[in-house]
């Protein structure tokens, strides 16, 4: 598998994150598999933030080792990337730089191409692009038509200047500095579009597309139908509404953002009480203020999606960094006792088909759904086939699960059924009334204090979770390899956990990984018969106090071999995992 | 207590400040560090008080002690502070999404219950640190990137809330005028009881709109048009100027209403510091009594 | 076949758990009263809720309801609305749950201006929990918290609710039911946000401003041909308390609502969160009615190939 991974650095307000999706998307459509990442500081200008974009011709879910190129936008950040560079690694940059033996500098006048093509020095970043490109021995077929796609809204004098920039940059690359670069992408032999082993008929060309873990979150939120979006600014979920808002003309959607967080969660429950599918988006501190409605939410059986980002806390912690530390709390929020799924997964392409699979739960047992996600997930850049990006339930149509006629007025909300879940009308229906109420209630939904009733509706409640146990499907172990230690991990780390244990799969190691793209209700008894005697178990995560070895523990009394940790807000790498995990295992046990 | 108050290297902080360049912030922060200093206080007898946003930062940069707590919480915070010493200067800052959005309700009940508290807000009509959104200051219509058709409510006008509440500081500054804006916020330091200041500043990332140009034509000071702040229905009058839409509005700033009433802590309440009081184990004994 | 509508077809069976002699009685009477009048069917309407005794109103009446968190009714009201334009919908509260926990929801509902009906029952005290002072308790007044009387000025949300510019400011008693209801009336049918502050008297925790203390202050500010148009006169008329207190319309802003901005700014029907042209239906279908297109979805990927 050919790969190669470019480091791209500036300050705040270079345009980072233009770039490397321009990059991204232009490798994705010469054939490659892409995986971006961005390192970000909270703050709007200046400091210190970078991309990378890692390129190969198989599929890549995790950030490369070292860098073979590394494009500085500020020439004075070039020292502070040395070390994550390749021994033969090139840098592009403004000015002549001091590198170490091995490296070559290939200076290109970015900000003067900018001005001079581009109109405006910030499309130095464009000029990188053409830069970069002709250095790794790409063409530049189709970029005018992709930049009027990505740029259309804001105009054609905008896209013209773009592409003239990036002309310019590509142009700008002399054979000198071609010479300079040993590093070369060209056509894969093998990848997008061009594995004859790939599914489908002769001639079948999956069509691919780089796509943000927010993004996919939001279009697959519309896909599955869903029609209010509410949400107040806060990282990393801010962009799931911001897309939203972007599309709500052409997909039909209503989307608010009320004066708070707490506002946010009653809104979306109002929209869906009155048949609408509806979806509140928020990160840890902003879900702490929602506790209280989820509560409700669990009460009056309310059918609710919560996109719940998580960062390092507690309380504002690192706005724009990443942590895994708020599982146990999306699981036991709001007080009382109500039956929830949680939703984990792992990239773009899963966080679509989760938002099906949160409105389909959500809507089928009348219950809160989590979309629990976080930053790194939330903000990379994945490349995902179309073809798994099933959708179902395209239609936002009022759920009817009653469909025996009924007697005028006669409509019980809150009836007792088997499954626990009670056939649901939406007010304005004729002739029926529907009641919801936060306190506990009667059939029909009036205040009651009874102690019958209340045993009666608590355990209606709760025994919805069994059916939401059979919809979420099984648990597997991944690229089984006779394993004698087992790797668990959740939510974005699949990617890195999975590479690290190929890597010690080839070492001889007999390891192999179960990632849980849901955490709740927690599949105990799939897990219970992955775990057979004398395995190890080891958790990656990344939080403090071992939450996923915490839910091991409590819900089926295992207690893990080891975890590995990781807290500083930074990604896992490859390499720490697969050292920490040898280290596990016992150095030289095969 | 002699000291030389022109040290204003007492008041500065090894902090980087991480605003973008232009910042209205800036303007603000110097007319603080002005005021505190002319106000002959240390930095030791200040608490600033800063909820989350760009503006919230003035608290890390100011040079006194401080409080960085969270996005709306800033004046419940003061508030504590205050009861716990009401020897501190307490000063609350927070940007318009902070104090207006999330805030709202406790800016409210600040205004009625009159706290001897200082409440700064800067308003820029947008949310800066998270990039772009529209905010409850902004006016109708106002688009961002993701909001290209605009937002469909009128903004929020704070010093109308205010005056309803009766707030007895009701004031208005200018992130562009510096020296004035210093002015007020030493009214507000001096005066007893809520003194709140709505501080209009542009944001050069975000507003192309209500820029720092855009702002200084249309501004004018109310103490050069002999406006007189005890007359409530003046007042009023001023206050409802603007927001109001259209290009061709005038903006007034300084102090619009200015009222004497009791400041919320020394209704009943010991004067002096919590944390200085002594505990008298006979109050436990006597109250024991209603139990036997 | 239509059903003769009257206020008995708004009675529902559930049992009344309000002390004898509470002020909420009244109050149900003029909703059961306007509501028949204004020939709404109960499925046509939708009550929302928070929590406390004026909260469980409309558990009392028929109706679709929903009675979710102490000062949480405005946003679940908006969610509401936006998605069924056609329901009208009412949100009713007390005054501890308005102006205390839901004084946020409230700021900004005044300025969002979305067509609903805000019925607040204003009994200057917190009943539910037995006593305590609330925003709108009068300064001076001791209850279990100030045993040695309020020491905050009360909260006086039509003056703010002037200031803020706010559709339809009323005002009623609940001992003139009849009076009320046409202020009730007035209310549903103006297009945007109607705040009704609705003056009641607590017997068994408000021992100041009783029902009859009440009755010897206030009056009808229609027999004064007051001008609800007037802001400055509607401001000064908000403040006024104490040995007299109007009822009735106070101010009219003759804003635009929510609905009609935003169908004005989008010109797409389908997406109008409030384009009713009448009470009852209007030109856009609700929510949960709509279909969504697979080709939809095949167009938003395009952006990300």
């Amino acid at each position: 598998m050919s790969e190669l991974s470019i480091v791209i650095t500036g300050r705040a307000g270079q345009g980072l994150q233009v770039i490397s999706r321009t990059l991204g998307r232009m490798l994705v459509r010469a054939g490659y598999y892409v995986f971006v990442t961005q390192d970000v500081m909270s703050r709007i200008r200046g400091g210190h933030n970078f991309a990378r974009v890692r390129v190969s011709s198989g599929p890549v879910a995790a950030d490369g080792d070292k860098a073979q190129v590394l494009v500085a936008l500020d020439p004075a950040l070039v020292a502070r990337h040395l070390p994550d560079l390749a021994e033969d690694a090139v840098v592009v940059t403004e000015a002549p730089a001091e590198l170490p033996a091995g490296m070559n500098a290939v200076v290109i006048p970015l900000a003067d191409l900018a001005r001079e093509h581009g109109e405006d020095p910030v499309m130095a970043n464009a000029a990188a692009v053409g830069a970069t490109l002709a250095l790794l021995g790409l063409e530049l077929d189709g970029t005018e038509e992709m930049f009027e796609n990505q740029f259309a809204h804001k105009g054609n004098e905008v896209v013209k200047r773009n592409v003239a920039a990036v002309r310019a940059g590509f142009r700008a690359v002399e054979d000198d500095h071609k010479r300079c670069c040993s590093h070369r992408l060209g056509t894969p032999a093998h990848g997008l579009g061009h594995d004859p082993k790939l599914p489908g008929s002769f001639g079948h060309v999956p069509r691919h597309v780089l796509i943000s873990g927010s993004e996919a979150i939001a279009l697959g939120a519309i896909a599955a139908g869903v029609r209010v979006v509410t949400g107040y600014p806060m990282s990393p979920a801010t962009p799931i509404v911001a897309y939203c808002f972007g599309h709500a003309q052409e997909a039909g959607l209503i989307v608010e953002q009320p004066e708070d967080e707490v506002s946010a969660a009653n809104l979306a429950i109002g929209a869906a009480f009155a048949g609408a599918r509806a979806m509140v988006c928020t990160a840890g501190g902003g879900f702490c203020l929602m506790n209280e409605a989820l509560s409700l939410d669990g009460m009056t059986e309310v059918p609710l999606v919560l996109c719940v980002g998580m960062r390092p806390g507690p309380a504002t912690g690192m706005a724009t960094r990443t942590a895994q530390a708020d599982v146990l709390f999306s699981i036991y929020a709001g007080h009382g006792e109500f039956p929830r799924a949680v939703l984990t997964p792992a990239d773009a392409g899963q966080a679509f088909l989760a938002a099906q699979e949160a409105f389909r739960i959500a809507w089928k047992y009348q219950t809160p759904v989590f979309i629990l996600f976080d930053q790194f997930m939330a903000d990379s850049l994945w490349t995902v086939e179309e073809d798994d990006l099933r959708t179902e339930n395209r239609q936002g149509r009022q759920e009817r699960q009653a469909s025996e006629p009924m007697e005028a007025y006669s409509y019980r909300r809150y009836k007792p059924t088997e499954s626990g879940v009670s056939p649901m009308l939406v007010p304005g229906t004729p002739e029926q009334l529907v009641y919801a109420d936060s306190d506990e209630h009667t059939e029909e939904g009036h205040i009651t204090e009874s102690a019958a009733t209340r045993d009666l509706m608590v355990n209606k409640r709760n025994s919805k979770l069994h059916g939401i146990r059979q919809e979420l499907g099984e648990v597997k172990v991944e690229a089984e390899v006779e394993a004698e230690t087992l790797v668990f991990c959740f939510g974005s780390t699949r990617g890195v956990v999975a590479e690290a244990v190929a890597r010690l799969q080839k070492k001889g190691h007999k390891v192999a990984m179960v990632h849980l793209r849901y955490v709740w209700p927690f599949p105990a008894e799939a897990v219970a018969g992955l775990v057979t005697k004398g395995k190890k178990v080891v958790t990656v995560e990344q939080n403090h106090t071992g939450q996923l070895a915490q839910l091991l523990l409590q819900e089926w009394g295992l207690r893990v071999d080891g975890i590995v940790r990781r807290y500083d807000g930074r990604p896992f790498t490859v390499g720490e995992v697969e050292s920490e995990l040898e280290k596990m295992m016992g150095v030289g046990n095969g | 207590m002699e000291r030389d108050v022109a040290e204003d290297k007492a008041w500065s902080t090894s902090a980087e400040t991480t605003w973008c360049p232009g910042c209205g912030n800036f303007g603000i922060l110097a007319a603080l560090r002005q005021a505190l200093i002319a106000a002959r206080l240390d930095p030791w007898q200040v608490v600033i008080v800063g909820g989350i946003g760009q503006a919230g930062k003035v608290a890390q940069y100011a040079g006194a002690n401080f409080l960085h707590g969270l996005h709306g919480r800033a004046i419940p915070h003061a508030l504590g502070v205050k009861f716990a010493n009401p020897e501190l200067k307490v000063i609350a800052v927070g940007g318009d999404g902070d104090m207006y959005g999330e805030g709202g309700n406790h800016l409210l009940h600040a205004f009625r219950r009159n706290p001897d508290i200082v409440c700064l807000a800067h308003n820029n009509g947008v949310y800066g640190l998270t990039k772009g959104q529209a905010a409850p200051t902004s006016s109708l219509r106002f688009t961002t990137k993701h909001r290209e058709a605009g937002t469909h409510m009128p903004p929020f006008n704070p010093l109308a809330a205010g005056l309803a509440m009766g707030g007895s500081f009701i004031a208005r500054g200018f992130a562009g005028d510096q020296k004035h804006l210093s002015r007020l916020i030493g009214e507000a330091l001096e005066h007893r009881g809520f003194g709140f200041i709505d501080i209009l500043q542009p944001c050069v990332t975000y507003n192309h709109v209500n820029t720092a140009e855009w702002y200084r034509k249309r501004v004018y000071d109310l103490e050069l048009e002999s406006h007189n702040p005890l007359d409530a229905d003046v007042a009023r009058a001023r206050i409802l100027e603007w927001p109001a839409p259209g290009d061709d509005v005038e903006i007034p700033i300084g102090v619009f209403y200015r009222s004497r009433r009791p400041a919320y802590e020394t209704c009943g309440r010991p004067g002096q510091a919590i944390t200085g009081l002594e505990f008298d184990t006979g109050v436990v004994k006597k109250a024991m009594e209603e139990f036997r | 076949m239509a059903e003769q509508l009257t206020p008995r077809s708004f009675e529902s069976a559930d049992p009344i758990a309000w002390c004898p002699g509470c002020g909420n009685f009244g109050i149900r009477e003029a909703v059961k009263l306007a509501l028949s009048e204004l020939g709404l069917k109960p499925e046509q309407t939708c009550f929302v809720s928070g929590i406390g005794q004026a909260a469980k109103a409309p558990h009392y009446i028929r109706c679709n309801l929903f009675n979710g968190l102490h000062g949480r009714t405005l946003p679940v009201a908006t969610g509401i609305k936006l998605t069924n334009p056609e329901l009208v919908v009412f949100a009713e509260g007390g005054d501890g749950d308005g102006y205390a926990e839901g004084g946020n929801h409230f700021l900004h509902a005044l300025r969002r201006n979305l067509d609903m009906t805000y019925l607040v029952h204003d009994n200057q005290i917190y009943g539910l929990t037995k006593g305590q002072t609330s925003p709108t308790s009068e300064a001076g007044l001791r209850t279990r918290t100030t045993p040695c009387g309020a020491i905050e000025p009360a909260f006086r949300p039509l003056a703010l609710a002037v200031m803020m510019d706010t559709g339809f400011v009323g005002r009623g008693f609940c001992g003139r039911p009849r009076h009320l209801a046409d202020i009730i009336k007035q209310a549903v049918q103006h297009r945007g946000f109607s705040l009704v502050e609705i003056l009641q008297n607590c017997v068994s925790f408000n021992h100041v401003n009783t029902a009859k203390w009440y009755s010897h202050r206030i009056y009808d500010l229609a027999e004064e041909k007051h001008d609800p148009a007037d802001r400055d006169k509607a401001y000064q008329k908000a403040l006024e308390w104490g040995d007299r207190i109007p009822l009735g319309v106070i101010y009219k802003s003759g804003r635009e609502s929510y609905g009609v901005l935003a169908r004005d700014m989008t010109e797409v029907a389908g997406t109008v969160p409030d384009g009713a042209a009448s009470l009852r239906g209007g030109d856009c279908p609700p929510l949960a009615t709509s279909e969504r297109t697979p080709a939809l979805v095949d167009r938003l990927l395009a952006n990300f190939r």
